[in-house]
């Protein structure tokens, strides 16, 4: 400290001297003449070219600064693809959703799942349309892809349907190869089968199966799935296992289809069944 | 404190006539005048070395600077730099050599001839004049002019030397 203040005692008349000339430069450069705007210039271009020189040599303050700038550039970044992914998805799912809506005979209204639960022995999906939408118990819910469930409940603006995965549901189906019909419902430990089938029909692997003219809550031919699985689960019947068209979980939007069944067909069935007891 | 006001005082005294009655004594077309402050800036110089003489150089072109009401700072400078440059001729074995003699004028020479350089480079920029043409029409002839006024205090200093 001592050998520093010493050496910068040697240097005062330096010191001073460089001070009175840099405050005349100062003053200098307070004028607004054509010599100083000339030399501005030249000092503009000296500077240019020195800084120039030392530009090569990393400035670590600078780069940290630099560094951080572009992390937060980056997170933005992510972000904005991360959306525009995610808008393409969207556009891609809504575009075969329009198709299929032009394709339907069915007039259909077009809902967005905010709810669902794929872990239970029944599981329902919540749908953000209801009453207001002309939804109503009993319609079906299905995808550009396949069927989905049915409506069970409904409210204002929201409904809740029960899906494929839910043992309560059970949707009369067929072979639409074969014609061969079965009733397909979930076994609510991870499989769909299709029961009722006999031994001796005649259902391969790979066969689609869709809804029947049977049924009284979907009108026929919604795809449901295809088979996976066959072989005799006793002497009576086959064990056909059923892989869904739909995958509940990653479905997002769903259509509900305005289809009930005619009431003069359910009041017939119902007289019937009633004589029969 | 009482030798400093006395500088402060001969250097006042000089830049009054300067921007008073040198004036009347230019020479050449481009009205050449002599530079009497330079030679008070140079006998301070090497009186007390490069500090008050920069310092000096400093104030006194300030003054001058603003007295000229056109380029603040401009004087200042070429005065500070060249107060410094006379501070490099402050020795107290060779003071009266230096004052009393031919090589007075050569260091106000010396002086000068920085000052006028700094001064008319920086005053001639953005014209047409090249340093080759501000050095013959300008930074020279003042310097010489100025060198002939040098003569003068040592006249004085000589006579002074031999009255004692």
């Amino acid at each position: 400290m001592k050998i520093l203040l010493s050496y910068l005692g040697n240097l005062k008349e330096y010191i001073i001297f460089s001070a009175l000339i840099v405050i005349s430069l100062l003053l200098i450069f307070q004028n607004d003449n054509v010599q100083i705007r000339f030399v501005r210039v030249i000092a503009v271009n000296v500077i240019g070219t020195i800084q120039d020189g030392f530009s090569i040599i990393p400035n670590i303050f600078e780069l940290e600064r630099e560094n951080k700038s572009l992390r937060e550039t980056n997170i933005d970044l992510s972000k904005e693809l991360s959306m525009l992914k995610e808008a393409k998805l969207e556009n891609l799912r809504l575009n075969q959703m329009l198709e299929f809506k032009q394709r339907t005979n069915y007039r259909v209204a077009t809902g967005k799942i905010i709810g669902k639960t794929l872990i239970q022995t029944r599981n329902n999906i919540t749908i953000n349309i209801g009453e207001n939408d002309s939804v109503k118990i009993g319609m079906p819910v299905i995808t550009d892809r396949g069927l989905v469930g049915k409506i069970v409940a409904t409210s204002g603006n929201y409904s809740i349907a029960q899906i494929l995965l839910n043992k309560d549901l059970k949707v009369s189906a067929k072979d639409q190869r074969s014609r061969v019909d079965g009733i397909i419902a979930w076994d609510g430990e991870g499989k769909i089968r299709m029961k009722n089938v006999s031994k001796s029909a005649d259902v391969k692997v790979g066969d689609l199966l869709i809804t029947s003219e049977y049924s009284n809550s979907f009108p026929a031919g919604i795809p449901i799935g295809f088979v996976t699985t066959d072989n005799t689960l006793d002497n009576l019947f086959k064990n056909i296992e059923v892989e869904c068209f739909v995958n509940f979980q990653t479905v997002e939007e769903v259509f509900v289809l305005k289809f009930l069944s005619e009431d003069e067909r359910k009041d017939l069935e119902k007289k019937y069944n009633e004589k029969s007891k | 404190m009482m030798e400093y006001l006395k500088y402060a005082g001969i250097l006042l005294g000089l830049i009054i006539i300067q921007k008073t009655a040198v004036s009347f004594i230019d020479v050449t077309e481009f009205r050449i005048t002599p530079d009497l402050v330079i030679i008070g800036l140079v006998y301070v110089g090497i009186k007390k070395g490069k500090i008050t003489g920069s310092a000096a150089g400093f104030a006194a072109g300030l003054i001058l600077d603003i007295f000229s009401f056109s380029f603040i700072g401009l004087m200042a400078l070429s005065k500070t730099i060249a107060g410094f440059a006379s501070g490099f001729f402050n020795n107290e074995q060779k003071e009266e050599r230096y004052l009393n003699s031919y090589i007075f004028i050569i260091i106000v020479s010396i002086c000068s001839i920085i000052n006028n350089t700094v001064y008319y480079v920086f005053y001639f920029q953005g014209t047409n004049l090249v340093f080759l043409d501000i050095l013959i029409r300008y930074v020279l002839p003042t310097t010489v002019y100025t060198a002939l006024f040098s003569v003068i205090p040592v006249i004085f200093a000589r006579r002074r030397r031999f009255a004692r």
